[in-house]
């Protein structure tokens, strides 16, 4: 069984032409990968160096590089869910409300939750600074949150209402 | 010529000559110290141990300082390169360095393998501050046993200098080793399930600077204080790579890649760092043999051992001298095949001589290798299909003698013809490579003395056995592939009463004295003009006999 | 005094972030100026400018330009460098989700100058929405010829493809960027070569910051004497110093009343920015310090807070620099050995492991701070912690980027500037609870 999709490869393929070499394709590819598998196991790493004609070890030696992406023993919940912990959030709580998302979701940084829905971590400045305490779910950001403010995101996400989220990326711009 | 100003010397260099601080510095005998740069490896200055203080020397002959520090490695000397390796800022750095890299280093160097020739312990002892400031306790890490099957690795004593990582790349290209994780976290290791164990993967050891990366096979057998280091020559293959042979009490525990531009480079393959073991097999044969006239051989002494050898030959050639014939190992030095080709010369002008087998596996193994191992670029490193360390220098004395080589196949097909009463055969091959056949044509000769070191089917055909030794045990001249001629030296006895073959060969002749490579040298390139540039010292590099690396016309070869 | 916005100018615009709504605007005049130029003219607008990079380093960006080989036959590279990653810094998002053509714009204009026929964006992989955003708007650029082949109907053919990053602070780092593009870990590379002779895929490359590039736009389309309007002209006694030109995109976070992203002239103060444009410090509290531009420069402490956010002035301040321009607040209520355990801790984090002074440094800083506030520190540690502090980083020399340089300035600032703070901590043998920045609220 491969651990490539005909989809994932074609993708990848599609990454191609960008590069004047197969190797700049490394984390495009381990993005489409990781976007699908929600983590990119051994057996993925030896298949995509194999397309991009590269020993599997400099693909994994790029990919733990990063701590991006999970590997198959620590895969993604259904949403992953970071909390800054950086200096302007952490002014504002960011710290606490790493603390306190990590009970109400049952979850602790850099794992998955029992039940499979969310994927704490904590990350470093993500660059929202003016929306501190702020939280990026997959890649979206939400501004201004506390504990229950950031729960009831997550909640409005599962239940299709994403973009009523209120909190939203509301950069102040002056 | 230009001049560099390295501390309060002057290092005049010529122009066009490329160094970096580092090698500037040697030059003038000051060692800038340093684990990440090699001199065959991509300079990454990340280990920031060799930093040093420099200038540039203008026209009204003050010195323009560069405010900070720099990386040695990373600075190329022009004309006016002024160097400071000593000044109060150099060694505040230095000492820095050298915290930091022991901040996390176990000093578990009572039971590690690399104490006595870690650069970790000698640069702390000369550079470093003697005691540590950290407070909280070092991070552990797991050591990985499963890095290759020759190599180990004590993760807590890497520094991360990359080095190995870069041999994988650069040097055999097959990319098994790799960093993973960032910063702190960051350790060497394989891809899960891929070990290193690629040919050359045994210089991943040499190359690490700490104690890291182990030998499985070295791993705990000898303290590097008890070892003695002999300069000579890998026979494994017609590369013919230096290597220091490493013995304690007679016993050799390993070899090492000695650096010699002029054969191999830095490096060596892991078929010869660890081909070496026959020379300690159990079926060494330690004193000479005579076959009884009930049909068993029997130990003897070298007195009665060579006066039977003497009396036979001697005998058969005079009856004959086309009877009488040697073969000629491509495993004996110059000096042997002379002193053989000699003693035969002598008995009979008819007798024959032969090159004997020249083992030949596949093709010769071109590094780096491409994702697809395929040998791609500029040959860093070359494995050579010929298993021997010296047919080429057996054969200028087989030509100088006989005009021409032929080989032993071809010799004894024509024995119907020409019948070989008897054989001087000589052996010393690191494998086995006799076919039963030819040991069968062998059995019915008259006479047949067999000078080896490991008793085989071969031996057993012998009349005469005649203990020889190893290559680590004598002293003499192979020449490579190339034409290089390099000496091979005695780094322990012989077991029991076995002896090196120039010394066997030495008494067969009746020379008076004793066996001398240096002085028999001297002579062979007086005799045989193809060996004439043997006259000069070969030192530690070698000379080379050839201007260029193709090879005089060949009548005949085995197995090409 | 009210300025006119540029950069920030079409935020929110009811004619939208799209190309129509740009080009309504008077978007792509700037690019059809400098189409009608010689290639080397408009890199010397851009040199006229006196345009330093908006990054952190503030390097001259034309003459960043005249470093490439002349007349170079193979490919050249541009690289936009969207990896904002530095805390506090916020200002690139805004630009590239809020009015994308207009980054798009200098990038086009700065491939015509430099001859570059391919661009890439490296972006942070957490800016999901300019990601989304700046596709569209490449998507648009191609369907009306302002990318591809003949831009424009001029001789300009240049692809621009986005390339997502993973997470990693020294990607914004221009060849720890180069080297993640390539596809390898974010190693920066030694220098020499620069980029601009042998970066990206071994090939000359000019690596930009995402605001620098937009004040390219603006300057192209408005011209040299309109951007040299505003700001810090150069001091005559200082032949190093080469102005401080241009509008600047200031962020301000931390403890004041109303965060945000602020377009001003260069040289604005940190107190007119807490004061007049973010509404005070909060709660009714003072500064006690401020980041002056992301935290590696270090802080200006509440003394210093007039001191003019041009290039120049917080050197002479003993920060870092401007750098990005990202103000931090942090008001008096709060322990600044809890500050520099958090910036410390993230340098750790984000330290590539290649040099041995930045690797083993920066965490056993960390160490030795968080060890200060579990009530175990010693008076000796603020020596250690400033010997360490001195002696790491690309102006000592002892490392290849400048990473572990942003690591100990704001532990060399803090020493020096709130040394009270430590020897508190250390005198009371106070625990610090586990989050004790927001503790402090």
């Amino acid at each position: 069984m491969s651990a490539l999709t005909n989809e994932m490869r074609d993708l990848i393929r599609a990454e191609f032409h960008k590069y004047p070499n197969l190797r700049a394709v490394v984390l495009p590819a381990l993005h489409i990968v990781h976007d699908r598998h929600r983590c990119v196991s051994l057996e993925a790493v030896r298949e995509i160096a194999e397309l991009l004609e590269l020993q599997p070890a400099e693909v994994h030696d790029t990919m733990t590089f990063y701590g991006f992406f999970r590997e198959s023993d620590n895969p993604l919940g259904k949403r992953r869910v970071w909390i800054c912990r950086s200096l302007s959030c952490a002014l504002r709580g960011g710290e606490e409300l790493l603390e306190q998302l990590a009970q109400r979701l049952d979850c602790i940084p850099g794992k998955t939750s029992p039940d499979g829905r969310y994927s704490l971590e904590f990350g470093e400045c993500l660059g929202v600074c003016e929306g501190a305490p702020c939280m990026l779910v997959d890649d979206v950001c939400h501004s201004n949150l506390d504990a229950d403010q950031a729960v009831q995101v997550l909640e409005k996400l599962d239940s299709g209402k994403s973009n009523s989220a209120g909190t939203k990326n509301e950069s102040a711009v002056r | 010529m230009f001049t560099v100003q390295i501390n309060d010397q002057q290092l005049q260099l010529d122009d066009g000559e490329k160094l970096n601080a580092i090698q500037a510095a040697q030059r003038v005998g000051i060692e800038i110290p340093q684990y990440c740069w090699h001199p065959t490896l991509t300079v990454v200055a990340s280990c920031r141990m060799c930093l040093i203080e420099t200038g540039q020397r203008k026209a009204d002959g003050t010195t323009d300082m560069v405010p900070k520090l720099v990386p040695g490695c990373q600075l190329p000397v022009k004309d006016g390169t002024v160097i400071v390796t000593n000044s109060p800022r150099v060694e505040q750095a230095q000492k820095a360095t050298l915290e930091y890299l022991l901040l996390n280093h176990p000093l578990d160097c009572p039971v590690c393998d690399q104490a006595g020739e870690c650069f970790l312990q000698d640069y702390s002892y000369r550079f470093g501050r003697g005691h540590t400031r950290l407070q909280e306790p070092k991070l552990l890490r797991d050591d990985k046993d499963h890095i290759g099957d020759q190599i180990t690795l004590f993760t807590d004593r890497c520094v991360m200098c990359t080095r190995c990582v870069r041999f994988t790349r650069e040097i055999s290209g097959t990319s098994e080793l790799q960093v993973i994780q960032r910063g702190n976290h960051a350790e060497i290791d394989i891809f899960p399930g891929e070990p290193c164990n690629n040919k050359l993967a045994g210089n991943v050891v040499d190359l690490c600077p700490v104690g890291a990366l182990c030998s499985k096979d070295f791993l705990y057998k000898q303290r590097v204080w008890w070892l003695q280091t002999t300069s000579s020559v890998c026979p494994g293959c017609s590369t013919g790579c230096s290597v220091h042979v490493e013995q304690n009490s007679d016993v050799v525990h390993r070899l090492r890649p000695r650096v010699n531009p002029q054969a191999q480079g830095h490096y060596m393959c892991d078929e010869g760092r660890f081909g070496w073991k026959y020379i300690h097999s159990p079926d060494r044969i330690r004193a000479p043999q005579i076959r009884s006239a009930n049909g068993t051989q029997a130990n003897t002494n070298w007195t009665t051992a060579l006066a039977t050898v003497r009396e036979s030959m001697s005998g058969a050639a005079m009856r004959n001298g086309e009877s009488v014939a040697g073969v000629f190992s491509p495993w004996m030095t110059v000096e042997e095949a002379y002193l053989l080709a000699s003693y035969l010369h002598e008995l009979s002008p008819q007798t024959r001589m032969a090159l004997g087998p020249v083992p030949i596996t596949g093709d010769d193994d071109f590094y780096p290798k491409d994702v697809h191992a395929k040998a791609s670029g500029e040959p860093t490193f070359v494995i050579r299909a010929e298993k021997c360390p010296n047919r080429r220098g057996v054969e200028a004395v087989l030509r100088r003698f006989r005009g021409q080589v032929i080989d032993f196949d071809q010799m004894m097909r024509e024995t119907a013809r020409r019948p070989i009463d008897a054989l001087y055969l000589t052996g010393g091959y690191d494998q086995y490579c006799w076919t039963g056949e030819q040991v069968d044509r062998l059995k019915y000769l008259g006479f047949l003395v067999v000078q080896d070191i490991v008793a085989s089917p071969l031996t057993a055909a012998a009349t005469v056995i005649l203990a020889g030794g190893s290559f680590a045990e004598k002293d003499g001249t192979f020449v490579n592939k190339a034409g290089l001629a390099q000496s091979i030296r005695r780094s322990i006895r012989s077991p029991g009463e076995a002896r090196p073959d120039g010394r066997i060969l030495w008494d067969l002749c009746g020379r008076t004295g004793l066996f001398h490579a240096g002085k028999l040298r001297q002579e062979i390139a007086n005799e045989i003009p193809e060996l004439g540039r043997l006259q000069s010292e070969l030192g530690e590099e070698g000379v080379r006999l050839f201007e260029s690396a193709t090879e005089p016309t060949l009548t005949s070869t085995t197995g090409r | 005094m009210k300025h006119e916005l540029v950069l920030l100018k079409r935020v929110d615009s009811p004619a939208g972030p799209g190309l129509t709504g740009y080009q309504a605007d008077g978007g792509y005049q700037g690019l059809r100026a400098a189409l009608k130029m010689a290639p080397d003219d408009v890199t010397k607008m851009v040199i006229d400018s006196r345009l330093r990079g908006r990054g952190g380093a503030g390097f001259p960006c034309g003459l960043k330009w005249t470093f490439l080989p002349k007349n170079h036959p193979g490919p050249i590279y541009l690289c936009l460098n969207a990896d904002e990653s530095e805390p506090g810094t916020f200002n690139n998002r805004i630009l590239m989700e809020k009015d994308p053509h207009q980054v798009l714009e200098g990038m086009i204009i700065t491939c015509f100058a430099i001859r570059s026929q391919t661009a890439y964006i490296y972006l942070r992989y957490e800016f999901g929405e300019s990601y989304r955003i700046l596709q569209r708007a490449i998507d648009e650029c191609y369907a009306n010829n302002l990318l591809g082949k003949n831009i424009l109907g001029s001789d300009l053919c240049l692809d621009i493809y986005l390339h997502r990053g993973a997470g990693a602070y020294i990607c914004g780092e221009e060849t720890g960027l180069i080297e993640s593009l390539e596809g390898k870990r974010a190693w920066p590379r030694i220098k020499p070569p620069y980029p601009a002779i042998e970066g990206l895929f071994r090939k000359p490359t000019i690596v930009n910051n995402v605001e620098t590039l937009a004040c390219v736009t603006h300057i192209l389309a408005r011209g040299v004497e309109w951007f040299k309007s505003q700001g810090i002209p150069a001091d005559p006694s200082n032949p190093r110093d080469v102005g401080s030109y241009g509008p600047k995109l200031y962020c301000v976070s931390g403890h004041v009343n109303r965060p945000g992203c602020f377009e001003l002239p260069l040289g604005v103060t940190s107190r007119e920015l807490i004061d007049e444009h973010s509404g005070g410090v909060w709660k009714g509290r003072k500064a006690k310090a401020v980041v002056p531009g992301g935290v590696s420069m270090g802080f200006l402490s509440a003394d210093e807070l007039d001191v003019p956010l041009d290039f120049e002035a917080p050197l002479k301040a003993g920060c870092l620099g401007l750098g990005t321009a990202a103000l931090v607040v942090v008001d008096d209520q709060t322990s600044m050995v809890d500050v520099v355990y958090n910036t410390t801790r993230f340098f750790a984090h984000e330290s590539c492991g290649q040099c041995t002074p930045c690797r083993e440094g920066t965490s056993w800083m960390q160490k030795i701070l968080e060890r200060i506030r579990q009530g175990h520190g010693q008076m000796r540690d603020l020596d250690l912690l400033q010997e360490l502090a001195d002696s790491m980083g690309i102006l000592p020399g002892t490392t290849i980027c400048g990473l572990s340089d942003g690591a100990a300035w704001p532990i060399k600032n803090a020493l020096t500037k709130f040394r009270q703070d430590f020897v508190d901590y250390i005198q009371s043998g106070r625990r610090a609870p586990q989050s004790a920045l927001a503790a402090a609220h």
